[in-house]
Protein backbone atom coordinates (compact mmCIF):
# COMPACT_ATOMS: atom_id res chain seq x y z
CA UNK A 1 0.00 0.00 0.00
CA UNK A 2 1.38 3.33 -0.88
CA UNK A 3 0.91 6.88 1.28
CA UNK A 4 -1.34 9.13 0.05
CA UNK A 5 -0.05 11.97 -2.71
CA UNK A 6 -0.01 14.76 -0.50
CA UNK A 7 2.38 13.31 2.22
CA UNK A 8 5.06 11.97 -0.56
CA UNK A 9 4.96 15.69 -1.77
CA UNK A 10 5.17 17.06 1.69
CA UNK A 11 8.27 14.74 2.32
CA UNK A 12 9.60 15.87 -1.34
CA UNK A 13 9.93 19.45 0.33
CA UNK A 14 11.69 17.89 2.75
CA UNK A 15 14.05 15.99 0.75
CA UNK A 16 15.08 19.58 -1.37
CA UNK A 17 15.74 21.01 1.14
CA UNK A 18 18.89 19.16 1.84
CA UNK A 19 19.30 19.27 -1.50
CA UNK A 20 18.35 15.43 -2.04
CA UNK A 21 16.57 13.94 -4.87
CA UNK A 22 12.74 13.40 -4.66
CA UNK A 23 10.98 10.17 -4.11
CA UNK A 24 8.83 8.97 -6.74
CA UNK A 25 6.78 6.73 -4.49
CA UNK A 26 6.35 6.34 -0.78
CA UNK A 27 5.19 2.46 0.25
CA UNK A 28 3.66 2.84 3.64
CA UNK A 29 6.89 1.15 4.83
CA UNK A 30 9.23 3.42 4.14
CA UNK A 31 11.16 3.94 7.34
CA UNK A 32 11.73 7.99 7.25
CA UNK A 33 15.50 7.63 8.57
CA UNK A 34 16.64 4.91 7.37
CA UNK A 35 15.47 5.03 4.17
CA UNK A 36 14.66 8.71 3.02
CA UNK A 37 18.28 9.75 5.79
CA UNK A 38 16.38 11.60 7.86
CA UNK A 39 17.62 13.34 10.82
CA UNK A 40 15.81 14.56 13.83
CA UNK A 41 15.92 18.87 12.68
CA UNK A 42 14.07 16.84 8.97
CA UNK A 43 11.63 15.28 11.13
CA UNK A 44 10.78 18.53 13.17
CA UNK A 45 10.36 20.43 9.63
CA UNK A 46 8.35 17.37 8.19
CA UNK A 47 6.02 17.90 11.53
CA UNK A 48 5.52 21.58 10.68
CA UNK A 49 4.57 21.25 6.81
CA UNK A 50 2.31 17.78 7.51
CA UNK A 51 0.56 20.43 10.74
CA UNK A 52 0.33 23.19 8.01
CA UNK A 53 -0.86 21.24 5.76
CA UNK A 54 -3.27 19.05 7.52
CA UNK A 55 -3.68 20.49 11.30
CA UNK A 56 -2.52 17.88 13.10
CA UNK A 57 1.00 17.51 14.84
CA UNK A 58 1.49 13.96 14.20
CA UNK A 59 4.62 13.84 16.32
CA UNK A 60 2.75 15.10 19.52
CA UNK A 61 2.28 11.80 20.84
CA UNK A 62 5.41 9.89 19.87
CA UNK A 63 7.68 8.80 17.38
CA UNK A 64 7.08 7.64 14.51
CA UNK A 65 8.92 5.84 12.33
CA UNK A 66 7.44 5.13 9.02
CA UNK A 67 5.41 6.44 6.25
CA UNK A 68 2.42 3.96 6.93
CA UNK A 69 2.16 5.80 10.60
CA UNK A 70 2.09 8.84 9.94
CA UNK A 71 -0.57 8.34 7.64
CA UNK A 72 -2.45 6.20 10.22
CA UNK A 73 -1.78 8.88 12.65
CA UNK A 74 -3.96 11.00 10.05
CA UNK A 75 -6.64 9.11 9.19
CA UNK A 76 -7.34 8.84 13.42
CA UNK A 77 -7.38 12.54 13.90
CA UNK A 78 -9.30 12.72 10.93
CA UNK A 79 -12.30 10.20 12.83
CA UNK A 80 -11.73 12.10 15.74
CA UNK A 81 -12.91 14.90 13.73
CA UNK A 82 -15.52 13.67 12.19
CA UNK A 83 -16.75 12.42 15.44
CA UNK A 84 -16.83 15.88 16.61
CA UNK A 85 -18.86 17.08 14.54
CA UNK A 86 -21.03 14.78 14.52
CA UNK A 87 -21.83 15.60 18.38
CA UNK B 1 14.06 43.47 3.49
CA UNK B 2 11.31 43.68 5.05
CA UNK B 3 10.73 41.15 8.65
CA UNK B 4 8.14 40.26 10.47
CA UNK B 5 9.22 40.59 13.49
CA UNK B 6 7.27 38.82 17.42
CA UNK B 7 7.50 40.70 20.18
CA UNK B 8 6.39 40.16 23.62
CA UNK B 9 5.80 42.73 27.01
CA UNK B 10 4.75 45.49 23.95
CA UNK B 11 2.97 48.25 25.93
CA UNK B 12 5.48 49.71 28.49
CA UNK B 13 9.08 50.42 29.05
CA UNK B 14 11.52 48.21 27.02
CA UNK B 15 8.95 46.49 25.31
CA UNK B 16 7.37 49.66 23.97
CA UNK B 17 10.92 50.81 23.06
CA UNK B 18 11.92 47.73 21.28
CA UNK B 19 8.64 48.10 19.83
CA UNK B 20 9.76 51.43 18.12
CA UNK B 21 13.06 50.77 16.95
CA UNK B 22 11.63 47.60 15.08
CA UNK B 23 8.97 49.66 13.56
CA UNK B 24 11.68 52.73 12.75
CA UNK B 25 13.44 50.19 11.07
CA UNK B 26 11.05 49.73 8.92
CA UNK B 27 10.01 45.86 9.75
CA UNK B 28 6.24 45.16 10.13
CA UNK B 29 5.59 44.39 14.37
CA UNK B 30 3.27 41.49 16.01
CA UNK B 31 3.10 42.85 19.69
CA UNK B 32 1.71 40.83 22.46
CA UNK B 33 0.85 42.30 25.83
CA UNK B 34 -1.81 41.70 28.76
CA UNK B 35 -3.19 45.20 27.88
CA UNK B 36 -2.74 48.20 24.90
CA UNK B 37 -1.49 51.25 26.45
CA UNK B 38 -2.06 55.30 25.20
CA UNK B 39 1.82 54.84 24.33
CA UNK B 40 1.55 52.18 22.15
CA UNK B 41 -1.50 53.10 20.77
CA UNK B 42 0.30 56.09 19.22
CA UNK B 43 3.19 53.93 18.25
CA UNK B 44 0.67 51.82 16.26
CA UNK B 45 -0.76 55.11 14.70
CA UNK B 46 2.24 56.65 13.49
CA UNK B 47 3.06 53.28 11.88
CA UNK B 48 -0.22 52.13 10.23
CA UNK B 49 0.09 48.99 8.40
CA UNK B 50 2.59 47.88 9.95
CA UNK B 51 1.63 47.39 13.76
CA UNK B 52 -0.26 44.06 15.13
CA UNK B 53 -1.65 43.79 18.44
CA UNK B 54 -2.48 40.68 20.30
CA UNK B 55 -3.99 40.55 23.70
CA UNK B 56 -2.71 37.88 25.94
CA UNK B 57 -1.40 37.06 29.73
CA UNK B 58 1.93 34.93 29.35
CA UNK B 59 0.82 33.61 32.93
CA UNK B 60 -1.28 31.33 30.50
CA UNK B 61 2.26 29.58 29.06
CA UNK B 62 0.14 26.78 27.00
CA UNK B 63 -1.72 29.76 25.41
CA UNK B 64 1.21 30.94 23.45
CA UNK B 65 0.82 27.94 21.53
CA UNK B 66 -3.00 27.38 21.11
CA UNK B 67 -3.58 31.16 20.98
CA UNK B 68 -0.55 33.50 19.95
CA UNK B 69 0.97 31.69 17.42
CA UNK B 70 -3.00 30.02 16.08
CA UNK B 71 -4.85 32.92 16.46
CA UNK B 72 -2.57 35.90 15.87
CA UNK B 73 0.80 34.55 14.36
CA UNK B 74 -0.47 31.41 12.25
CA UNK B 75 2.04 29.58 9.72
CA UNK B 76 0.42 31.33 7.07
CA UNK B 77 2.73 34.46 8.22
CA UNK B 78 6.34 34.39 7.73
CA UNK B 79 8.25 34.84 11.38
CA UNK B 80 11.66 36.59 10.90
CA UNK B 81 12.25 37.66 14.54
CA UNK B 82 10.84 36.97 17.65
CA UNK B 83 12.11 39.19 21.03
CA UNK B 84 11.54 37.74 24.19
CA UNK B 85 10.92 40.54 26.42
CA UNK B 86 8.24 40.09 28.75
CA UNK B 87 8.76 39.75 32.06
CA UNK B 88 7.71 39.70 36.08
CA UNK B 89 9.75 40.44 39.01
CA UNK B 90 9.47 38.68 42.10
CA UNK B 91 11.85 39.96 44.60
CA UNK B 92 12.44 38.87 48.00
CA UNK B 93 15.26 37.15 50.56
CA UNK B 94 15.49 33.24 49.24
CA UNK B 95 14.74 32.57 52.98
CA UNK B 96 11.18 33.99 52.49
CA UNK B 97 10.73 31.99 48.61
CA UNK B 98 6.89 31.14 48.19
CA UNK B 99 7.11 28.34 45.59
CA UNK B 100 3.41 29.72 44.14
CA UNK B 101 4.88 33.08 43.61
CA UNK B 102 8.10 31.28 42.11
CA UNK B 103 5.67 29.11 39.85
CA UNK B 104 3.98 32.50 38.72
CA UNK B 105 6.88 34.21 37.52
CA UNK B 106 8.53 31.15 36.14
CA UNK B 107 5.22 30.83 33.77
CA UNK B 108 5.57 34.20 32.62
CA UNK B 109 9.90 34.32 32.24
CA UNK B 110 10.33 30.85 31.48
CA UNK B 111 7.89 28.30 30.19
CA UNK B 112 6.03 31.17 28.37
CA UNK B 113 9.03 32.29 26.08
CA UNK B 114 10.22 28.28 25.43
CA UNK B 115 6.98 27.54 24.53
CA UNK B 116 7.27 31.08 22.15
CA UNK B 117 10.47 30.15 20.92
CA UNK B 118 8.98 26.19 20.38
CA UNK B 119 6.75 27.84 17.73
CA UNK B 120 8.87 30.39 16.08
CA UNK B 121 10.95 27.87 15.22
CA UNK B 122 8.35 25.78 14.02
CA UNK B 123 6.96 28.91 11.95
CA UNK B 124 11.11 29.45 10.67
CA UNK B 125 11.10 26.11 9.44
CA UNK B 126 8.51 25.96 6.77
CA UNK B 127 9.16 28.87 5.50
CA UNK B 128 12.89 27.89 5.14
CA UNK B 129 14.48 31.27 5.90
CA UNK B 130 16.25 31.27 8.86
CA UNK B 131 15.52 34.02 11.83
CA UNK B 132 16.66 35.39 14.90
CA UNK B 133 15.47 34.78 18.26
CA UNK B 134 16.46 37.24 21.08
CA UNK B 135 15.98 36.90 24.86
CA UNK B 136 15.99 39.61 27.14
CA UNK B 137 18.34 38.82 30.06
CA UNK B 138 19.50 40.96 33.09
CA UNK B 139 22.66 41.74 34.70
CA UNK B 140 21.37 40.35 37.70
CA UNK B 141 22.12 36.03 36.18
CA UNK B 142 25.80 37.25 36.37
CA UNK B 143 26.17 40.11 39.29
CA UNK B 144 24.51 39.40 42.20
CA UNK B 145 22.25 41.69 44.26
CA UNK B 146 20.34 41.02 47.36
CA UNK B 147 16.52 40.25 46.61
CA UNK B 148 17.27 39.02 42.86
CA UNK B 149 18.04 35.28 43.30
CA UNK B 150 14.57 34.17 42.03
CA UNK B 151 14.51 36.70 39.09
CA UNK B 152 17.89 35.86 38.33
CA UNK B 153 17.89 32.58 38.45
CA UNK B 154 14.58 32.69 35.70
CA UNK B 155 17.42 34.51 33.52
CA UNK B 156 20.08 32.29 33.85
CA UNK B 157 17.64 30.10 32.78
CA UNK B 158 17.34 31.67 29.88
CA UNK B 159 20.28 32.25 28.89
CA UNK B 160 21.03 28.47 29.05
CA UNK B 161 18.06 27.89 26.96
CA UNK B 162 19.16 30.56 24.25
CA UNK B 163 22.50 28.93 23.31
CA UNK B 164 21.40 25.32 23.31
CA UNK B 165 18.86 26.72 21.06
CA UNK B 166 21.27 28.33 18.91
CA UNK B 167 23.88 24.90 18.71
CA UNK B 168 20.71 23.09 17.91
CA UNK B 169 19.37 24.57 15.08
CA UNK B 170 21.97 27.06 13.39
CA UNK B 171 22.62 24.52 10.50
CA UNK B 172 18.60 26.21 9.70
CA UNK B 173 19.88 29.42 9.42
CA UNK B 174 17.79 30.17 13.01
CA UNK B 175 20.12 31.83 15.80
CA UNK B 176 19.52 33.01 19.30
CA UNK B 177 21.00 35.34 21.47
CA UNK B 178 20.37 37.01 24.80
CA UNK B 179 20.44 41.09 25.42
CA UNK B 180 21.33 41.18 29.09
CA UNK B 181 20.27 44.18 30.33
CA UNK B 182 21.62 46.35 33.10
CA UNK B 183 19.40 48.58 35.12
CA UNK B 184 16.55 50.65 33.37
CA UNK B 185 14.86 53.10 35.19
CA UNK B 186 11.41 51.29 34.31
CA UNK B 187 8.25 50.73 36.14
CA UNK B 188 9.82 46.67 36.81
CA UNK B 189 12.69 47.85 38.86
CA UNK B 190 10.49 50.93 40.40
CA UNK B 191 9.84 48.55 43.44
CA UNK B 192 13.56 49.36 44.35
CA UNK B 193 14.13 52.39 47.06
CA UNK B 194 15.75 55.33 45.80
CA UNK B 195 19.03 54.64 47.61
CA UNK B 196 19.32 51.39 46.43
CA UNK B 197 18.89 52.53 43.14
CA UNK B 198 21.22 55.37 43.68
CA UNK B 199 24.01 52.55 44.63
CA UNK B 200 23.52 49.95 41.52
CA UNK B 201 23.82 53.06 39.29
CA UNK B 202 26.35 53.95 41.11
CA UNK B 203 28.27 50.48 40.62
CA UNK B 204 28.57 51.23 36.59
CA UNK B 205 31.04 52.40 35.06
CA UNK B 206 29.15 55.43 33.12
CA UNK B 207 27.22 55.79 36.80
CA UNK B 208 24.19 55.95 35.11
CA UNK B 209 20.39 53.61 34.30
CA UNK B 210 21.29 51.77 31.31
CA UNK B 211 19.31 53.11 28.40
CA UNK B 212 16.38 51.97 26.99
CA UNK B 213 17.18 53.08 23.50
CA UNK B 214 20.49 51.32 23.90
CA UNK B 215 19.27 47.99 24.69
CA UNK B 216 16.44 48.26 22.00
CA UNK B 217 18.96 49.30 19.31
CA UNK B 218 20.85 46.26 20.32
CA UNK B 219 17.88 44.11 20.27
CA UNK B 220 17.50 45.25 16.59
CA UNK B 221 21.03 44.78 15.61
CA UNK B 222 20.60 40.89 16.48
CA UNK B 223 17.22 40.58 14.41
CA UNK B 224 19.10 42.11 11.18
CA UNK B 225 21.17 41.06 8.60
CA UNK B 226 24.20 42.77 10.03
CA UNK B 227 24.30 40.61 12.61
CA UNK B 228 23.95 37.42 11.00
CA UNK B 229 27.71 35.61 12.42
CA UNK B 230 26.24 36.18 15.66
CA UNK B 231 25.08 33.54 18.01
CA UNK B 232 24.53 31.69 21.28
CA UNK B 233 25.46 35.01 22.72
CA UNK B 234 25.26 36.97 25.68
CA UNK B 235 25.75 40.84 24.58
CA UNK B 236 25.83 42.80 27.81
CA UNK B 237 24.47 46.27 27.64
CA UNK B 238 24.47 47.23 31.24
CA UNK B 239 26.25 50.87 31.91
CA UNK B 240 29.47 49.07 32.56
CA UNK B 241 29.28 46.43 35.26
CA UNK B 242 32.80 44.91 35.76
Amino acid sequence: MSSAPDLLRLVNQVLANKRRPAVARLPSETRLREDLGFDSLDLAELTVRIEEAHGVDVFEKGVLRTAGEIEARLGRAACADARQSED
Amino acid sequence: MSKNILVTGVSRGLGLAIARAVLEAGWSLFGVSRTRSPEFDSLAAAHPGRVHFFAHDLADADGVRTRVFKEFVGLDTPLHGFVNNAAVAYDDLVTNLELERLEAMYAVNVFAPMMATRQAIRNMLLHGGGGSIVHVSSISAHTGYKGLAMYASTKGALEAFSKNTAREWGERGIRSNCVVAGFMETDMSGALGEEQRRRIFERTALKRPVALESVAATCVFLLGGESCSITGQNVVVDSGVF
